[in-house]
């Protein structure tokens, strides 16, 4: 054993170091979030509850193409049609996976994931998106200009900007 | 009917004194139980807040202003639980267990002298009192961990057991220096005795068998880094285990008073009880100051140092505190004894 080994075994040299740093930590801004009264900052484009996006007559973008159907990876939109009708559209929201394949699918841009991230509930049925609950939270999270910027601030749907992504899988965003 | 037809004068004077030295016994028992348990109750919203704020998070923040409420919720919840009994538990001694855990925590209150003149038994023996009450708890931890018939709660008392006593002979070897300083067993002559000495406190001379107390200390009343008995991460929790309830709460009212009696302990023996140094004493007005205040300030140091190294400093293996109490904390106290001797023969 050296001395400095002694000298180390002895004083408690690292233990006092340690003790030093939570003492400092102690009196540092604590970085906790108090969350019901305080929320984190939504990051812009965040990928949280899904809405059906309407137009400027307050109509369903949707066609009922089925192309973000097919690209669900977990198979969680389940769409049928009847005479040109979008019949039925319905998310299994316990299902997503919030990977936002289906809103870059999308080529007029109907589907959006909103910012809203608090819908837990306690029965499955209350979580499951049918159509019209689909719409009305389009009207809730994403009224007027917010939801017009939406797409083209992060997706830039296909009818708008037709463009082959020089690569696969591209994230068509503007950068600021 | 003239009530001195039936006794005399000089029984009745006898009679009313002693009446009045139980009547002022007994409220200083109240007293002393009253706070007692009331530091337990802020003790743990103390130790959340510290080591909460140690690892740069908030602590208790909702009942009440900054979570103040907390530990009076926590007691209602407890006291509320439902009481679960291991079917297979021994009935009778899974009763006992924390009955005697707490009783022998809470009995060294009676010999802690708070200041010059509140001490509810200034017996003579104070620390040996103390030193037994602290074995006699060991008992109980060993007796909840045989009874709850759980083999986390076994390996947790028989841990316990082992680490208390190892860990009591350098406590007790730690304090010997100090009673050859003083000459006395009495913790108010030993607090005399600081505020009499050039030092001021022992702390200072008898800075070896401080620091070896102060580890021992917190051996002994099972907390971080030295938590084998209940480490949470292995045995559940320990001897306590099978324990919900009120049961429960008795624990953590004995563990939180052993940590009083343990801070009190260091505080009496070597920060100079409710006296200043005489360096200190220059200060203007300082005098003016109760002695209590003075007590429960270097005792809430001390356990705030509790908090602190619980904070900071993760759990010994089991060996390595075998090892540290063995071969370190024993004959380190031990060449402190011989130290002291010799000087107070020398000198």
């Amino acid at each position: 054993m050296t001395v400095r080994e002694i000298v180390k075994r002895f004083t408690f040299i690292e233990i006092f170091k340690g003790m030093a740093l939570t003492l400092k930590r102690m009196f540092s801004h604590a970085v906790t979030i108090q969350y019901p009264k305080e929320r984190r900052h939504i990051a812009p484009g965040f990928r949280g509850q899904h809405a059906l996006a309407k137009n400027q007559a307050g109509q369903a973008k949707c066609v009922g193409c089925g192309l973000c159907a097919t690209i669900c990876p977990s198979q969680c939109i389940h769409i049928s049609r009847a005479k040109g009708q979008v019949t039925k559209y319905e998310i299994d929201i316990l299902r997503c996976i919030y990977c936002g394949f289906c809103v870059e699918a999308c080529p007029y841009g109907a589907i959006a994931l909103t910012e809203n991230y608090e819908y837990s509930d306690y029965r499955k049925e209350d979580i499951y998106m049918t159509r019209d609950k689909l719409l009305l939270s389009w009207d809730k999270y994403m009224p007027g200009k917010k939801g017009e910027d939406y797409f083209k601030k992060f997706w830039r749907p296909m009818s708008e900007d037709f463009g082959t992504p020089p690569v696969q899988a591209v994230f068509r965003g503007k950068k600021e | 009917m003239n009530i001195s037809n039936i006794i005399d004068q000089q029984t009745l004077d006898a009679l009313i004194k002693f009446g009045i030295n139980v009547l002022i016994i007994i409220l200083k028992i109240a007293v002393v139980l009253g706070i007692g348990l009331l530091h337990v109750a802020y003790a743990t919203y103390f130790e959340r807040k510290v080591i909460g704020h140690m690892q740069v998070r908030l602590g208790p923040m909702r009942v009440g202003p900054h979570g103040l409420l907390q530990p009076i919720a926590d007691g209602l919840k407890l006291f509320f639980k439902e009481d679960i009994i291991p079917e297979k538990a021994d009935k009778p001694v899974f009763y006992l267990g924390p009955v005697i855990f707490m009783a022998a925590a809470m009995v060294n209150l009676s010999v802690i002298p708070f200041s010059s003149h509140f001490v509810i038994a200034n017996i003579n023996v104070g620390l040996l009192f103390i030193f037994a009450m602290a074995g006699m708890g060991v008992y109980g931890i060993f007796i909840s961990g045989w009874a709850s018939n759980s083999k986390y709660a076994f390996i947790g008392g028989l841990r316990s057991s082992a680490q208390v006593i190892s860990y009591e002979i350098a406590m007790g070897l730690s304090l010997v220096g100090v009673m050859i300083m003083t000459g006395s067993l009495n913790l108010t002559d030993i607090v005399k005795a600081q505020e009499e000495s050039i030092y001021g406190m022992f702390a200072i001379p008898q800075i070896v068998g401080f620091v070896v107390f102060t580890i021992a200390a917190v051996a002994e009343t099972n907390r971080t880094p030295f938590d084998m008995p209940e480490a949470e991460s292995e045995l559940v929790a320990g001897y306590f285990t099978e324990y919900s309830g009120f049961r429960f709460a008795l624990f953590f009212l004995g563990e939180y008073i052993a940590m009083f009696i343990m801070a009190s302990m260091a505080t009496v023996c070597f920060l100079g009880g409710w006296t200043l140094p005489w360096y200190i004493k220059v200060i203007p007005f300082i005098n003016y100051v109760p002695g209590i205040v003075w007590f429960l300030m270097k005792v809430y140091a001390f356990i705030f140092f509790y908090y602190w190294i619980r904070a900071t400093v993760p759990r010994y293996r089991y060996d390595q505190l075998m090892g540290i109490g063995w071969k370190i904390l024993i004959p380190v106290a031990l060449a402190n004894i011989l130290i002291t001797g010799l000087v107070k023969i020398l000198l």
